[in-house]
């Protein structure tokens, strides 16, 4: 005896299940979209405000009554970049999406932060120590990933003891001016590379090792 | 796209489309649905058969309640069956003995065997089983009877419930049981009932000559018969509205036990029937086997997804601000967003579908977060005990 098998249902359920998958696809492109964009507005929100502070910083070149606003603004600043910094990690290892214009973008801005940093710690008396992180999403892999991990590590770890570490990072290899300038001042050649306080240290370091330099350099 | 994304992917859309046939099969019968039977003419005579194993407790409760079923007495046989209790179920259930109840007593030799001592002394053309620790409604003969019109029904399954409480160990177990109901009165539809359950299932007589009674050695009994009935090629029927009430477990150990119990069983039985995988065994062979095999390991394989994605999270995931989170609006999370959408409203859809009972939206919503760790522990306990070939006990 043949029984009978409801192919109507099965193709219907089928044919909605694709269509709730195109829709899933099509708005999921829509809102990476949005994800970008949003992240071009904060990159130029922060620039703005990096602008004023500089200007603020080269009309007030010798006083350091102001430091209070530099200090805050510019670590206000800072962690702002760091997320921006995560949230373009983000796209690129969970959706594959790059965009190298955003990334110069944001590159430039790490650069300004920098300066800044370098000026108000000297203008301030501050201790904070600078830490630049060189990498390649290229030709570079896990190792960097594994340096990336071991920076954040050590800074915090090294601020229960009261060390401020303040953290920045370069593509090398994706042809920004800002990364390669960079790149050349503190002879750059190979990938991980960590400057501490505008020494050079090139290969993995791990987290340890990072704390004893810089405890070594903040105890100097 | 990685083979990680793939897999999920492919279980999002197993799910989808698995919810999308209950719903199609709701919008293409939903006219049959709730469809009244006309009464029978003739009415048949209809044995009732109680096996108990040491159920003192809840007994009496039983029994009252049978013996308030609406049906003439003298088209009425009960039979108690006592499984070799060591408590008192036997002098217990002997108080209410008259001409239409009947106490037996038989050595212990489990479930499937008190029911088959059963069958051999009802006189019945319907011989209908139930737990000694349910309570069908007055009117659940009347509500059964009418669908055995078609000669080619042989089973009805009714409507087992759970009473409301203020438990919410037995309230999330109140909405599974609605749920399950309603699907298997959609999958009665495509004649790919799954179980015929033991609280209460009423079959023609006939049909255990035909096919054999039921299994003696079987974890879950109820369910290897329903499987042996339509491998014969008959049919199954669901009712709505006769209503069954049983106790369901009361601690989470028991209701995990329990599914254990289930899904062993479960499974080898299913294992049992697979070669009803044939176009010629319909829906039932074709489509609903087969899923139970997909579904279980698709479990294991979410479960497994799940636990991958927890390891393999970036470093700076946990240094991400709120907003960004937002970004992890994925292709994923948006499908697996709009499974749980499609299901919650299934379950809805299943809960709201009876008038009688209601439900408190804050047992329904969490529903479905409360069943998947429900089925992490039986699914996993039920992995570790057949790796371990641990044997059957009840």
């Amino acid at each position: 005896m043949a029984r009978n098998i409801e192919t109507s249902i099965y193709l219907g359920a089928f044919i909605l299940s694709v269509a709730v998958f195109a829709i899933g696809i099509y708005v999921g492109h829509i809102l990476d979209q949005n994800n970008l964009i949003s992240i071009s507005h904060e990159l130029s929100n922060i620039s703005n405000r990096m602008a004023s502070l500089q200007i603020l910083l080269l009309s007030d070149s010798d006083s350091s009554s102001f430091c209070p606003v530099y200090l805050t603004e510019s670590e206000n600043l800072d962690q702002e970049i760091e997320q921006i910094g995560y949230k373009l990690s983000f796209l690129e290892d969970e959706k594959q999406i790059f965009d190298d214009n955003l990334k110069r973008a944001y590159f430039t801005l790490e650069a300004e932060s920098y300066f800044l940093a370098k000026k108000t710690t000297s203008l301030c008396n501050e201790s904070d120590i600078l830490l630049i992180n060189f990498y390649s999403n290229k030709n570079c892999g896990q190792i960097c990933k594994d340096q990336g991990v071991a920076v954040i590590q050590a800074r915090d770890e090294l601020a229960a003891e009261g060390i401020v570490v303040k953290l920045f990072s370069f593509d090398g290899e994706l042809d920004s001016p800002i990364a390669e300038a960079f790149e050349s001042e503190y002879h750059v050649l190979s990938y991980p590379t960590l400057v501490i306080n505008e020494k050079t240290y090139s290969g993995f370091q791990s987290a340890e090792q990072i704390k004893e330099i810089i405890r070594a350099s903040a105890g100097s | 796209m990685d083979i990680v994304e793939l897999l999920n992917y492919s279980i999002a859309f197993f799910s989808l489309f698995s919810v999308c046939v209950f719903l199609l099969l709701y919008i293409k019968y939903w006219r049959e649905y709730g469809k009244k039977l006309p009464e029978p003419k003739i009415l048949p005579k209809v044995s009732i058969i109680i096996p108990a194993y040491n159920e003192s407790k809840y007994i009496s409760k039983c029994l009252e309640s049978v013996l308030s079923i609406d049906y003439p007495s003298d088209l009425l046989q009960i039979l108690v069956i006592d499984d070799g209790s060591t408590d008192d179920t036997y002098k217990v259930a002997k108080k209410f003995e008259s001409k239409t109840l009947l106490v037996m007593r038989k050595e212990n030799g489990g479930k499937g065997a008190a029911l088959n001592f059963g069958i051999k002394k009802a006189s019945g053309e319907l011989i209908a089983t139930m737990d000694a620790d349910s309570y069908p409604s007055k009117n659940v003969l009347w509500e059964l009877i009418p669908h055995f019109t078609d000669p080619e029904v042989m089973a009805v399954t009714p409507a087992v419930k759970i009473r409301e409480s203020n438990s919410w160990l037995k309230e999330f177990q109140r909405v599974e049981y609605l749920m399950i109901l309603f699907s298997r009165k959609l999958l009665s539809f495509i004649d790919s009932v799954p179980v015929t359950p033991g609280p209460f299932s009423i079959f023609r007589s006939t049909v255990f000559e035909k096919v054999g009674g039921f299994a003696e050695d079987n974890l879950v009994e109820d369910q290897e018969i329903a499987l042996r009935i339509q491998s014969h090629h008959f049919k199954i029927r669901s009712s709505l509205t006769a209503d069954v009430y049983t106790e369901p477990p009361e601690t989470i150990g028991d209701l995990l036990r329990q599914r254990v119990r289930w899904q062993r069983g479960g499974i080898r039985n299913y294992w049992q029937y697979r070669f009803m995988i044939k176009t010629d065994y319909g829906d039932f062979g074709m489509y609903c086997i087969p899923m139970n095999f997909l579904a279980l390991g698709a479990f294991f394989l979410l479960a497994g997804l799940m636990f991958y994605s927890i390891f393999s999270a970036p470093y700076y995931t946990k240094y991400i601000w709120l907003d960004t989170l937002s970004m992890g609006i994925t292709l994923f999370t948006l499908i697996g967003t709009f499974v749980i959408v499609v299901s919650t409203f299934f379950l809805y859809l299943a809960v709201t579908s009876f008038a009688n009972e209601k439900v408190k939206l804050r047992y329904i919503i969490p529903f479905i977060l409360f069943y998947w760790y429900l089925m992490l522990g039986y699914n996993f306990m039920f992995l570790f005990k057949e790796l371990k070939k641990e044997g059957y006990s009840w």
